[in-house]
């Protein structure tokens, strides 16, 4: 064996040792270890003083801004709302905030959605087609539903799952279908825009087929 | 395990384990507060290893809908924040699973079918941010390593957690942690160095010299 690789395996018994200095994480005793090896090796002495550049770096990135996952922050509703919200809040007591929120935050959804819908409906009814406009509502919506479903494949699976392990609880059946109801709507706020485009586009081929029939 | 008494910041900030006690026996609140006090941390580490936010919002929320609703039959064997980056964790590998399946398929699928991208195929991961070559650079680094190793990278790095919390949470002995975060380590080292010493790096090795 040369005296190389001897130095090679030597220096492989120091590792966990040089990571644990390098994030401070030491026995006693396990600097003045290392720093004894370091003396002698200076390819591990470069190797630490590398390590150290490498950390300033990855520390040097910092993390963006993230937008929070869920949008039921009362912080994030309208000055009214959140009075009115307050005012239920402590009519109820606050263990029913979640719930409150959730509900309040469905009820808005949907009020978002019917607009969305009238809309549209509005839209085809410009476009002057002699078209059945519940009929092709329904149609888009069944076409805009399996879209929606498709991408949202992992929602549902989360659905059927609590279903089954929560059918014999009602109230906390109840609680997280809201808190999923809440995570689809979230996600589907965030898509709203696509959607809405996507729906359009589909229901300008419905009414074309329409109109050449 | 006992709820030992939290001397500090009882008053303004009740423990996790406090938290997780009273969801379970009913306050719905408190879940509310776990979720503010570890939603931006989850999302961060998500977004460390997916280098996409809105995958790693997704996985976030994912992360919490599991929580809330596995919390009921939490046992308090492990710390709520180790289990929460459990979830968090294995739901990042399925969507790196996911990516990488899917990159194959596409390239086949792409070509054949006169291209109809993938719905969330999106920009690729960095190249949503364009925070300037450094940053660009750090983050290609980190990509690049194998999961296992960047998953320590980042929960010591950024998370800042203890060997041994790491340890818990990717159910692995304490020395598998030492040896991927030295692994790790040599080959953001390799590829950062190859790429020509810049910014912080270049005056840092300037003054060793």
């Amino acid at each position: 064996m040369t005296v190389l690789e001897t130095k090679d395996m030597e220096c492989t018994n120091y590792r966990d040792l040089m990571i644990e200095v390098l994030y401070g994480e030491t026995a006693p005793g396990a600097e003045a270890r290392l720093a004894e090896h370091l003396a002698a090796c200076s390819a591990c002495r470069e190797e630490l003083a590398a390590f150290r550049r490498v950390r300033v770096e990855l520390r040097s990135d910092p993390l963006p801004s993230l937008r929070p996952a869920r949008r039921l922050r009362l912080a994030a509703w309208p000055p009214g709302l959140v009075a009115a919200a307050a005012a239920v809040l402590l009519a109820l007591g606050t263990g029913l905030g979640w719930l409150v929120q959730l509900e309040r935050r469905f009820d808005q959804q949907e009020a978002r959605h019917a607009q969305e819908i009238a809309a549209l409906e509005a839209a085809l009814a410009g476009r002057g087609a002699a078209v059945d406009v519940a009929s092709t509502r329904s149609g888009g919506f069944e076409r805009f539903e399996t879209l929606l479903r498709e991408s949202e494949s992992r929602q549902s699976r989360h659905v059927e799952e609590s279903l089954r392990e929560f059918a014999e609880r009602t109230e906390a059946q109840r609680r997280y279908d809201l808190a999923r109801v809440s995570a689809g709507l979230a996600y589907l706020d965030g898509r709203t825009g696509q959607h809405v485009a996507r729906t359009t586009e589909l229901m300008g081929h419905v009414l074309q087929v329409a109109e050449k029939k | 395990m006992a709820p030992h008494p939290t001397s500090q910041k009882q008053m303004t900030a009740p423990s996790d384990e406090r938290l997780v006690e009273a969801f379970q026996a009913g306050d719905l609140a408190a879940f509310d507060l776990l979720l503010l006090r570890w939603e931006r941390r989850i999302q961060g580490t998500a977004y460390r290893i997916l280098g996409v936010e809105e995958e790693a919002r997704d996985v976030s929320q994912e992360a919490f809908l599991k929580a809330f609703r596995a919390l009921r039959g939490f046992k308090g064997e492990a710390r709520f924040s180790s289990w929460l980056y459990q979830i968090a964790l294995n739901l990042c590998r399925d969507r790196l699973r996911r990516r990488r399946g899917k990159a194959f398929v596409s390239l086949e699928s792409l070509e054949e079918e006169g291209g109809h991208p993938a719905p969330d195929a999106g920009p690729s991961p960095y190249e949503q941010a364009e925070r300037g070559a450094l940053l660009r650079r750090v983050r290609e680094a980190l990509a690049a390593l194998p999961d296992e190793q960047r998953e320590v990278i980042v929960l010591k790095e950024y998370e800042e957690l203890t060997f041994l919390e790491i340890a818990q949470i990717l159910d692995v002995p304490l020395s598998t942690v030492k040896t991927r975060l030295y692994r790790g380590l040599v080959s953001l080292r390799g590829r950062l160095e190859r790429q020509g010493l810049r910014g912080v790096a270049a005056v840092a090795g300037a003054a060793q010299a």
